[in-house]
């Protein structure tokens, strides 16, 4: 039966995926800046943060007030707040896009230390993932929620081959310190990108079957009972 | 476990025994009632119908039912035993001395041995009983409904309303010779309507008023307030609401309470017995000069006629056929009256169920 | 504030009804755009120090409030709290009662007083229908208890009378459950249905406010969340007042809430405050449910 109040829910849902498709252009474009050095396209993803802030502000209060005044249950209830701890996670995300963008300003003028390549196949991941999870979000397939929580390992190893070799860099050359460690952060913020890309993952788990596995590696391995 | 005493006391135990006692006082009881009562109504059935249906078609007593009460004349004629009808009688006797006459002899002496309303039949009881039962029953509807409303929606709880209530429930009690009495002294001698059907109508109407009132009363209680809300919220008035949706899902019980009220106005002597009833009248209550009179006429009523015939005549082989048989279609019509009401209540009963 | 189109006043004998413009196409008449959703709202309902007693005993404590027009207004508060009281002044019921008395204040309705020597209550309830606690259905056919209203206003036009009935349904929902049935009995019907024809009898003779004195207290979970979906609907039309003891329903369905305790009015605003934010803290207790 439908409700006259399904409407709000399916307005929520809709809001959600909006935020997490914003986040993602973030992430890209905050890479593309970056790598092309491009210092107007950096600016406009600093910018579009307010898009992302206003999106959780929104997602919370909506979620907030379904609460009060609809007293959600079972999957309604997971679903609200699945939603407000999704758009906290993708706030997140989008706060790191800024990082990485104002860094890429700084960068801009600076001569490379190396070809991006990692920072880039970093980016690329940490999109799938989110992608992957917004997937859940919409289909409800677990199965590949827990890969993205799996390919979490994938870029904490580029992150960890990153700081070495930045580490090295910076050993050898001084000189080459500030843009080394302006792109340890900027390295450092994809691999939490690819965190909460996770957390997005395991929440839409959930969702989807009432089943916390944070922290509970066994759960994590193979697809879900 | 045999060292314990049994936790069921052995049987049959005293309080056993003392309730089949009772129970069997009980039954017994109810027994007699029973047998009191498949006596009365077996003998009246059994002897009545003796004269009110026959062996030969129709199979119904006609004459009984068709005819106005006559005298019987029982006489033995040229060695052969005769029973007439006033008019019968006198055709014959007619027809005996013109024969006589004609063959030059002189009249015969007929002796005979007279009853009165031994022979004919009951039509203007039966008549007048029902115009009594019809008229007093519309009456005492209309007014007792009238005030039953009054009381029940519109009066204001108060001293004034308990007032009237006790006063209804002392009438209840009231004896019917009182209320004879009552017809007497105010329609019969005060309002003039002398011996009439008028003044019957409203002695026994306000005889059964109490019953009709009480019961009304509470048919009208029993219909939820959630209709009379419901209607009033709807923007009708408190009367157009009585009028179409509490009156008539309280008429079944209303009619239930008539019923009663109907075997009682049918079945009392003494209300009518100074205000409405003759011993015998030759005419029909419809054979009147004008209309007017048709209410200011005394009538012939089953009872009254039972009263006469059982009391003021010898109990004889002849007169108690007319005796019976009167009884017996008393308690024909009565149970007819209230059948009718019955399947009317139960109709209307089955249009509006809750 | 945004004017208000002029209506009949209450005192008009046998107010007109509007006629629909195809007599074949029943369509929920579009809300004039002052009470669009977002728009903001005119008062229609104006209770001012209104104080109301039960012979000697006060029910009501100088009851100051404004209720919205084309919105849902919920009453709640304990058992005996006064909040039925006041509904049934909204159209009068309460003269019914004996020893009722308004020692103060006024109700009034698009301005015009309510209990005004110049108002006829009988002519007030044709504009405030009501609906019950117990669903009350006549013992008639569905057919005549949708037209009872209109049959005692004098209307005997069998199309006239055929198509109140058909809209009348439709606009409660139950149209599609019932329209084989007009002239079985009312009282065969499911308790929800039963619910919602004693709403479409109140629609039938157009209101512009109906009241609802715990409308779902009697229905199950399924029936309720019906009705609630009917408020919604007809919120449209008509000026609601919801009268509920559970809460969630005061939170699903209404626009604004009023809290009374003891015959007072404690706090009266828009639910999601109430729910969310309550200014009173008898209110935060009793609507979290920690009261006494």
């Amino acid at each position: 039966m439908k409700r006259f109040f399904d409407a709000e829910l399916e307005n929520f849902r809709s809001n959600l995926i909006l935020m997490g498709e914003t986040s993602i252009r973030q992430v890209r474009d905050a890479v593309k800046a970056l790598v092309e050095g491009d210092i107007a396209l950096a600016d406009r993803v600093i910018a579009a943060d307010d898009e992302i802030d206003n999106f959780e502000i929104k997602i919370d209060e909506e979620a907030m007030l379904y609460m009060n005044l609809r007293a959600p249950i079972a999957t309604e209830l997971r679903l609200v707040i699945v939603g407000m701890k999704a758009s906290h996670d993708l706030e997140r995300v989008g706060d790191e896009c800024t990082t990485i963008a104002k860094r890429a300003v700084r960068l801009a003028g600076l001569p490379p230390l190396k070809p991006y390549i990692d920072i880039p196949r970093m980016a690329d991941i940490a999109i799938e993932m989110l992608r992957d999870a917004l997937d859940c979000f919409l289909n409800g397939d677990t199965d590949k929620a827990l890969a993205v929580v799996r390919r979490d390992a994938e870029v904490d190893a580029i992150n960890k081959q990153l700081y070495r070799e930045l580490s090295s860099f910076m050993i050898e050359n001084p000189a080459t310190t500030t843009r080394a460690l302006e792109l340890m952060f900027i390295s450092k913020s994809l691999e939490r990108i690819a965190d909460h890309a996770c957390n997005i993952a395991e929440e839409m788990v959930f969702l989807a079957k009432a089943q916390d596995i944070r922290h509970r590696e066994e759960l994590k391995k193979g697809t879900t009972a | 476990m045999s060292d314990l005493p049994h936790i069921f006391a052995s049987r049959p135990s005293r309080g056993r025994f003392l309730e089949r006692a009772t129970f069997w006082v009980f039954r017994l009881a109810t027994y007699l009632v029973l047998a009191c009562g498949l006596f009365v109504f077996g003998d009246i059935v059994v002897k009545g119908s003796g004269t009110v249906f026959q062996r030969e078609f129709p199979f119904v007593n006609t004459t009984f039912l068709t005819h106005s009460p006559e005298s019987l004349y029982v006489f033995e004629y040229k060695g052969q035993k005769h029973e007439m009808g006033d008019t019968e009688f006198r055709a014959f006797r007619e027809k005996e001395e013109a024969d006589a006459k004609v063959a030059g002899q002189p009249a015969p002496k007929i002796k005979t041995e007279s009853y009165v309303y031994s022979a004919g039949g009951i039509w203007p009881c039966i008549v007048g009983t029902v115009l009594l039962v019809v008229g007093s029953m519309t009456i005492a509807l209309f007014l007792g409904v009238s005030s039953a409303i009054y009381l029940s929606e519109y009066a204001r709880d108060g001293r004034f309303v308990r007032f009237i209530r006790l006063a209804i429930l002392n009438l209840a009690g009231v004896p019917s010779i009182v209320f004879g009495l009552f017809g007497l002294a105010m329609f019969v001698l005060a309002l003039k309507w002398n011996v009439s059907l008028i003044a019957g109508w409203f002695t026994l109407a306000f005889m059964v008023l109490p019953v009709v009132i009480t019961a009304s009363e509470e048919a009208l209680k029993s219909v939820p307030k959630g209709f009379r809300d419901g209607s009033l919220a709807l923007g009708a008035t408190k009367w157009q609401t009585i009028r179409s949706n509490v009156l008539p899902y309280a008429l079944p019980g209303i009619l239930t309470s008539s019923i009663l009220g109907i075997a009682r106005v049918a079945g009392e002597t003494a209300p009518i017995m100074f205000t409405a009833a003759y011993v015998v009248r030759d005419k029909l209550p419809w054979e009147v000069d004008k209309l007017g009179d048709f209410f200011f006429q005394g009538v012939m009523a089953l009872p009254y006629h039972i009263y006469v015939v059982s009391s003021k005549i010898p109990q004889n082989e002849y007169t108690e056929r007319v005796q019976y048989g009167t009884a017996f279609v008393f308690l024909l019509i009565v149970g007819l009256i209230a059948a009718t009401s019955i399947v009317l209540r139960n109709k209307l009963r089955g249009s509006y169920k809750w | 504030m945004v004017t208000v189109t002029p209506s009949p006043s209450l005192t008009s004998t046998a107010a007109p009804m509007e006629t629909p413009a195809a007599p074949t196409k029943f369509s929920v008449t579009v809300p004039p755009a002052s009470a669009a959703k977002s728009g903001v709202a005119t008062t229609l309902i104006n209770i001012e120090n209104f104080d109301f007693y039960y012979g000697a005993k006060q029910a009501l404590f100088d009851i100051n409030l404004k209720l919205d027009d084309k919105r849902v207004t919920a009453f709640i508060g304990p058992s005996g709290c006064g909040k039925s009281t006041l509904l049934r002044c909204l159209n009068r019921m309460n003269d019914l009662i004996d020893g009722t008395s308004i020692k103060r204040g006024s109700i009034s309705i698009r301005d015009v007083d309510i209990y005004g020597r110049d108002v006829d209550a009988i002519e007030l309830r044709k504009r405030v229908g009501m609906v019950f606690q117990k669903s009350n259905p006549f013992p008639k056919s569905i057919y005549e208890n949708i037209t009872y209203g209109l049959r005692i206003q004098g209307v005997k036009t069998k199309s006239r009378l055929d198509e109140v009935v058909e809209k009348s349904l439709r606009g409660a929902a139950l149209w599609d459950e019932v329209k084989d049935r007009l002239h079985e009995s009312g009282l065969g019907l499911s308790g929800g249905q039963q619910q919602r024809l004693c709403i479409a009898r109140t629609i039938a003779v157009e209101p512009e406010v109906i009241l609802m004195d715990e409308p779902c207290s009697a229905l199950d979970p399924i029936a309720t969340s019906k009705v609630e979906e009917l408020i919604h609907e007809l919120k449209k039309q008509f000026t609601i007042i919801i009268v509920t003891h559970s809460m969630q329903q005061a939170a699903r369905c209404s626009d604004k809430t009023a809290f009374f305790y003891m015959g007072k009015l404690i706090e009266y605003d828009d639910t999601r405050n109430i729910f969310m934010n309550p200014a009173n803290p008898q209110t935060e207790a009793y609507v979290s449910g920690r009261f006494g």
